[in-house]
């Protein structure tokens, strides 16, 4: 991967002022975007992700700070922001009666690309995303998720160097979906940069290079998915099932990370602890204290739920993982 | 990318997006402009010729204002509220490409009915028209002023009460304007109204150059339209180009 700093985030602030008083949806975010890498932006409504991408755009002015965009700084000229990038938005785009070829094609177009060619690269990315069929009809007959792989042939056909795309996979079956990470890789490929917007951390984990999470407008992690995983990947995770007179007394001492997952309780175990996790459990379900249970590897979720759940519950002390 | 290529690439998706719609407010346009030029004169039993001559120059100014002020404003509220008009501002062009590429489209959009009203109203009445040869710069005018307030008033108002001032100008320019019928015959508060809002010039201005040597027109009025379209686009440009 070319180190390059494609995008460059420098300690942007914003501030909305309103009859409310202020809010504060950015609060001294930093981060980088190198050629080829796919950055992922994840958080809960709110946490100031949209209002990061706005910035980029040169749509919104920070309060303070400097972003960076190929050299160009895009808090002295703004109008770089949407000449140097192409963007998926979060809503559906409501394209009335254009086809999806028409407007991939007229979007091509718009970035600089002639008709003919244009025409051409729209059906090939219709065909990688299997979405032939809907290509002549109007956009307003089609389903959420094709409206939504119009949206992102519309974002990446001829491309600028730096791609934005929030949400892109919402409404999308799984199988296309594929074709759409698919599509997204070739970008990288190319030596372009991704951003990624979403709530979807455990589609995000298995494709982006780097990732942050934001929370009420400030990074808590930002790193490798490894690395703000867990600590080096060396943590797991047990998961069970507890019977109705389980309580928090019958945990091991040394369980940490205690999570509530809808029926079922999960907690961390280190890797030196693995054989003590295994003979509790399976004490637990002699017992029938635990009906059943399963150990995996710490996921990224998990780390996102638990971060973002203690800094709502007030827990200022996590550190960055890089 | 020119400017121009932004235009025309921009004008070809607003066109595509909204050709239905835009096919449906022409012929809405057509049917205002032949019921005002037509249908009103059923309200005489014996029209005079002066009468059916001062609606039928009336007819495109109304035309004009439906238009720009009216059913520009709902588009654009419409837009707004589905995000599209978000979506226009991360495009890769020129702000004036989009705001020239919408500016087209209506000003397009009022040509049919202006033109077939005054072959009908021309072929069953022979009002006398008489028409300038600054028509075309002075549709222009008041068009692009009809656009440009429409424009401006559609994007700088929270959504909801845009569509309810469309609504309310819609009913004031029918009703309320002295564009069907002299200014005299309105309450004097609303005369003086009048004074300042564009539409009692803009009608005689288009009145003047549709029945040349019937109808004149002040310099006062050329004026009052001129910096109520500038006034329009600033707004527009404005908030178009809003961070």
């Amino acid at each position: 991967m070319n180190e390059t700093g494609m995008i460059k985030i420098d300690n942007i602030i914003k501030v909305f002022e309103g009859k409310r008083g202020k809010v504060i949806a950015n609060n001294g975010i930093s981060l980088s975007v190198n050629h080829g890498e796919i950055v992922g932006l994840l958080g809960h409504n709110g946490a100031g992700k949209t209002t990061l991408v706005n910035q980029m755009l040169g749509l919104l002015k920070p309060t303070s700070g400097e972003i960076t965009i190929m050299g160009q700084s895009i808090i002295r000229n703004p109008k770089q922001g949407r000449m140097l990038c192409s963007v998926q938005p979060q809503s559906q785009l409501s394209l009335g009666e254009l086809s999806p070829l028409k407007a991939v094609t007229i979007m091509g177009q718009m970035r600089g690309g002639n008709e003919t060619e244009m025409k051409a690269e729209a059906m090939r990315l219709f065909e990688a995303l299997d979405i032939t069929e809907w290509i002549n009809k109007e956009c307003n007959q089609l389903s959420g998720g094709v409206k939504r792989l119009t949206a992102f042939c519309m974002a990446v056909i001829h491309s600028k160097q730096v791609i934005i795309l929030d949400e892109p996979t919402n409404d999308v079956d799984p199988v296309r979906r594929r074709y759409l990470w698919s599509e997204i890789k070739k970008l990288t490929q190319q030596g372009k940069g991704v951003i990624l917007v979403t709530h979807n951390v455990a589609e995000a984990e298995n494709v982006v290079d780097k990732v942050a999470i934001l929370h009420h407008g400030k990074i808590l992690r930002y790193g490798t998915a490894a690395q703000v995983s867990g600590k080096n990947g060396k943590d797991l995770r047990l998961t069970f099932l507890p019977s109705k007179g389980f309580t928090n007394d019958n945990l091991p001492e040394w369980a940490t990370d205690v999570m509530p997952i809808e029926e079922r309780i999960a907690f961390a175990v280190q890797k030196e602890r693995l054989h003590l996790a295994v003979d509790w459990v399976r004490g637990q379900v002699e017992c029938g204290a635990v009906y059943d249970y399963s150990l995996s590897e710490s996921t990224l979720e998990d780390v996102y739920v638990k971060l973002t759940s203690e800094k709502e519950n007030g827990n200022n002390d996590l550190n960055h993982a890089i | 990318m020119t400017l121009t290529m932004q235009y025309k690439q921009t004008l070809k998706m607003q066109v595509l997006r909204s050709v239905g719609f835009y096919t449906v407010v022409a012929i809405m346009q057509i049917i205002i402009s032949l019921g005002i030029a037509i249908g009103f004169t059923y309200l005489f039993s014996d029209p005079e010729q002066q009468s059916v001559l001062y609606l039928a120059t009336g007819a495109p100014t109304i035309v004009l204002l439906m238009t720009g002020l009216v059913l520009l404003p709902v588009h654009i509220t419409n837009n707004r509220s589905e995000g599209y008009d978000e979506f226009l501002r991360t495009l890769p062009v020129n702000r004036a490409a989009i705001l020239l590429a919408d500016t087209t489209i209506w000003l397009l959009i009022t040509l049919p009915g202006i033109l077939i009203s005054m072959l009908i109203t021309n072929l069953m009445f022979a009002p006398g028209y008489a028409i300038s040869p600054w028509f075309f710069l002075v549709y222009l005018l008041c068009g692009l002023t009809c656009v440009g307030v429409g424009y401006g008033y559609a994007n700088a108002l929270p959504p909801t009460l845009a569509m309810s001032l469309s609504q309310i100008i819609a009913f004031v320019a029918l009703m309320f304007s002295p564009i069907n019928f002299p200014m005299s015959r309105l309450p004097v508060w609303l005369q003086v109204v009048h004074t300042v809002l564009p539409l009692d010039s803009m009608a005689k201005m288009m009145r003047s150059t549709l029945a040349m040597g019937t109808f004149e027109v002040s310099i006062f009025d050329i004026i009052k339209v001129f910096i109520w379209c500038i006034l329009g686009f600033a707004v527009a440009i404005k908030i178009l180009n809003k961070k």
